[in-house]
């Protein structure tokens, strides 16, 4: 199994291109890219392999000096879905990125090879140090990346906030890391699966880590930076940003709760579970708010993110109770999850790239009637959008299927009325949660792709080059097949937790057609069944009253319809916004341009700002304070050498008198 | 030794008061001569061959000689150059220093008592001590590198008792480091009369961005 090690070598030699000669640029960048499609199919190939065939062994299991990779089938599955998305992604760029020629085209492809390097070192990684190193690398590279396009003033912002946050999850992960360390015999990760921390010190760890690896994935009250740095990266750079860097978040606090810290304890999995459902919701709710498409898009990985970790704090808590049987299956439904969001995450974020690319802006409230003009982005579009909608037949469901079912464990299982009531909250939130998205990506596909065009952007649209349209047609035929057969995906991640008593799902014919031996997964035929049904019955129906198409003018009172008549988006999400007023607190401004009379000839103006409810509440105080502090510090560190020395004087008197005093 | 260390207490008292540059240069250099004398009486009676003159010959060398003299021929070069002092600094100084030998003398018999070389331990801490001041309190460089010059002295002294003959190669190691530093503060100073025309660090805040 020495895929792995060659992959990392040809990553390596994709990240040459940051020094080609300047005068072939376009040379340089596809050579990086087929090195890092043909280096992230060498991942995927060994990871699906070491997945579908388990020997037993390592998957990768190398070490030198300090320094050791290993890789057991809790990174496996975390390889695969790097892989995947690294080919994929990596075609998409190959006429992407195109789009940066002249704009230090060479510098990004060597990156990007370099940033996949990094996540996959961080996979394969078998001690703390060589975790922290390749961890820091991912970061700083991704800081790099996000900061491409450094003309511009909000570009560069959003990177060093990103930096800024990124850091502070490295030092609690760091924190985290030392403390199970410093009680083992060695930072290797087996010797630390046997430290004997306990107590509240193994408290401190485990919030450490959920601080770190949370800040990573953006979860709610540590997601700032996402929302900014996602917007200003080139997306195929948010699409692996958000498509698997989070995913790595997930991945590093697993290895924490399975290994290193354990689950016993019942509040660490309830407070991964509350915070990861508060974030869906609200991450959601501020998605249905946004009109960037990107924006929305990255608050939609808060939303998933959420998810994501709610199942994985259900399990938990299911571990914690001792039912190692039934936690399989949050933990199942979290993997998948986040195999499925990461190739529907980076779908959209891939064709928000294809309407960029052809309208040059992220402003839906511009867009409209997309689909005529870019007929494959919109299909794939709306794959990706109904997947992140979780509906039928598409990878989406699936996972929130999955996390639902675990809820609905939890809740039998749950002995205290007090924790029933949780879970119920869990439901209210997690259905909260997909109805929301559902509106806020009918809202996002509607607005861009459907009705008329909104401004003179629309019409220079043009449909995409093929290797765009190749990348976003893999993208979308894994999630349909994902979507259409589940039990695949299914069965290789929950084997992954062999660990445990793993119960079977049956087989894979039953589970399409019929459901389920002894838990009811999801049945995609029976829904079939219904979903032909229900059609059948509507083209009777229509087939009655006689009449199939009739193109015909709206009905607009006698005038012809303009596109001002539309739902614009920021209407269409006016009823949320009333009804979550007290969380969203939107600032409406009405200015009137021109009033000449009460009805005619009006011109307004209307601005809307949704501030973020943690921007204002928790980071805008912790900046004040910290200003006010440095400014106390200023007074002391004034920059004069005499007064420095004068300190060193001082401190030499007072230990003077000390050790003659003691 | 006894004398010796009257004559140093005397000195460095004398280095606090002195305003002028060149006086100062030469205090400083009748200082290291005393520490040169303290080096060969030490040296003798403790041990005997090279390692009984190296560091006296070495401390005449570098500390009487060439260090006070580089200084020196520096200090001719500055025109309308003196420590601008208010009377009052200079007394603060004064105080300080005795302040100094109290507490030099307060830690050796706490620390040490019935030592034999009490008198240099408390006048190698005036040093030190008196050689930080001079450092923070006052503002032109060449005083400032006598104040360094003058710390250095007195950790060397207190070295030269506590451990009665250092290693040779640390002993060179030390007056090689100490001659390095003087040579870049001089030519730093130089250069600042240059560009400053004053050798006044208070100047080199506006450096600051």
């Amino acid at each position: 199994m020495d895929f792995m090690l060659i992959s990392l070598l040809i990553y390596l030699v994709g990240t040459v291109t940051i020094v080609w000669p300047k005068r072939t640029e376009l040379a340089a960048h596809y050579f990086g890219m087929i090195c890092s499609v043909v280096a992230s199919g060498l991942v995927a190939y060994s990871a699906l392999m070491y997945l579908l065939f388990p020997s037993g062994s390592w998957l990768v299991d190398t070490y030198w000096g300090s320094y050791s990779l290993q890789a057991d089938a809790w990174s496996s599955a975390f390889l695969l879905l790097t892989g995947v998305a690294g080919v994929i992604i990596s075609i998409y760029a190959m006429d992407y990125a195109r789009g940066y020629l002249g704009h230090r085209i060479r510098l990004l492809s060597g990156l990007w090879n370099l940033f996949l390097l990094s996540i996959v070192a961080v996979l394969i990684s078998g001690d703390a140090f060589t975790f922290i190193v390749s961890w820091e690398i991912m970061a700083l590279v991704s800081f790099l990346l996000v900061n491409h396009e450094a003309g511009k003033k909000k570009t560069v912002s959003a990177a060093y906030q990103y930096m800024v946050m990124t850091h502070i999850g490295t030092a609690a992960i760091m924190v985290a890391f030392y403390l199970i360390g410093s009680h083992s015999l060695s930072f290797s990760f087996g010797d630390m699966a046997n430290n004997n921390l306990n107590g509240f010190m193994k408290d401190v760890a485990f919030l450490c880590a959920f601080l770190g690896f949370a800040l990573k994935s953006g979860l709610m009250p540590l997601h700032i930076w996402l929302p900014n740095a996602h917007p200003a990266a080139p997306s195929h750079v948010s699409a692996l940003m958000s498509g698997v860097m989070l995913k790595v978040a997930l991945y590093g606090f697993g290895r924490f709760a399975f290994q290193f810290i354990g689950m016993d304890v019942f509040w660490h999995g309830l407070i991964v579970m509350v915070i990861g459902l508060i974030s869906a919701f609200l991450g959601v709710l501020y998605a249905t708010m946004e009109v960037d498409m990107k924006r929305i898009l990255a608050y939609s990985s808060v939303e998933n993110m959420g998810i994501i970790f709610s199942a994985f704090g259900c399990g938990m808590v299911l571990y914690a109770m001792q039912l190692h049987s039934i936690c399989v299956i949050a933990f199942t439904a979290a993997l998948v999850h986040a195999v499925s969001h990461s190739l529907m995450k980076g779908l959209l974020f891939m064709s928000a790239g294809s309407v960029m690319h052809a309208t040059g802006s992220k402003n839906i409230e511009l867009m409209g009637g997309l689909i005529k003009k870019m007929p494959y982005t919109a299909l794939f579009t709306l794959i990706g959008s109904m997947s992140l909608s979780s509906l039928p037949f598409t990878s989406g469901l699936v996972g929130e299927w999955l996390t639902l079912q675990s809820f609905i464990t939890l809740a039998q299982q749950a002995g205290n009325p007090e924790l029933r009531l949780l879970v119920i909250f869990a439901f209210v939130m997690l259905g909260l949660t997909g109805a929301t998205a559902l509106g806020c990506f009918v809202r996002m596909y509607g607005t861009a792709f459907l009705g008329r065009a909104r401004s003179n952007i629309v019409d220079k649209a043009h449909e995409m080059p093929v290797f765009m349209l190749v990348g976003m047609g893999l993208e979308a035929v894994l999630i349909v097949a994902i979507g259409v057969m589940p039990d695949i995906l299914v069965n290789i991640m929950q084997q992954i937790f062999s660990g445990f008593a793993v119960v079977s799902m049956g087989t894979p014919l039953g589970i399409i057609w019929g459901g389920s031996g002894h838990y009811a997964i999801y049945s995609p035929g029976i829904i079939f069944a219904v979903f032909v049904l229900m059609g059948l019955f509507m083209v009777a129906a229509l087939y009655r009253s006689g009449t199939f198409v009739r193109k015909d003018v709206t009905w607009n009172c006698g005038t012809v319809p303009t596109s001002r008549q539309q739902y614009s988006a920021t209407g269409f999400s006016k009823p949320l916004r009333r009804a979550f007023e007290d969380i969203l607190t939107p600032k409406r401004r009405l200015t009137y341009l021109r009033k000449e009379h009460a009805y005619f000839g009006r011109k307004l103006r209307y601005d809307l700002e949704i501030p973020d409810l943690f921007n204002d509440k928790l980071y805008k105080p912790i900046q004040q304070l910290m200003i006010n502090y440095s400014s106390a510090f200023h007074r002391v560190q004034e920059g004069s050498v005499s007064i420095y020395i004068g300190y060193t004087m001082i401190a030499m008197i007072v230990v003077l008198i000390w050790g003659v005093l003691l | 030794m006894e004398y010796l260390v009257v004559f140093l207490v005397l000195v460095v008292f004398l280095q606090t008061r002195i305003t002028d540059l060149k006086r100062a240069v030469i205090c400083l250099g009748s200082q290291s001569f005393i520490i040169a004398i303290a080096c060969f009486v030490l040296g003798l009676s403790n041990s005997q061959g090279i390692h009984a003159i190296l560091p006296g010959v070495l401390t005449l060398i570098v500390k009487v000689l060439f260090i006070p003299g580089a200084v020196y021929r520096l200090v001719g070069k500055l025109k309308n150059e003196r420590e601008i002092l208010s009377a009052s600094n200079v007394n603060y100084s004064t105080m300080a220093a005795a302040l100094f030998l109290v507490l030099g003398y307060v830690i050796v018999e706490r620390l040490l008592p019935g030592s034999a070389g009490r008198d240099i331990i408390a006048a190698s801490i005036l040093m030190i001590m008196t050689g930080l001041s001079l450092m923070v309190l006052r503002k032109r460089a060449i005083i400032q590198i006598v104040g360094l010059i003058t710390l250095e002295n007195g950790i060397y002294l207190l070295g030269l008792l506590m451990t009665e003959g250092l290693p040779l190669v640390v002993e060179l190691g030390v007056f090689l480091d100490v001659l390095i530093a003087v040579v870049v503060l001089v030519i730093l100073t130089s250069r600042m009369r240059l560009s400053f025309m004053t050798t006044d660090t208070s100047v080199m805040k506006k450096l600051k961005g």
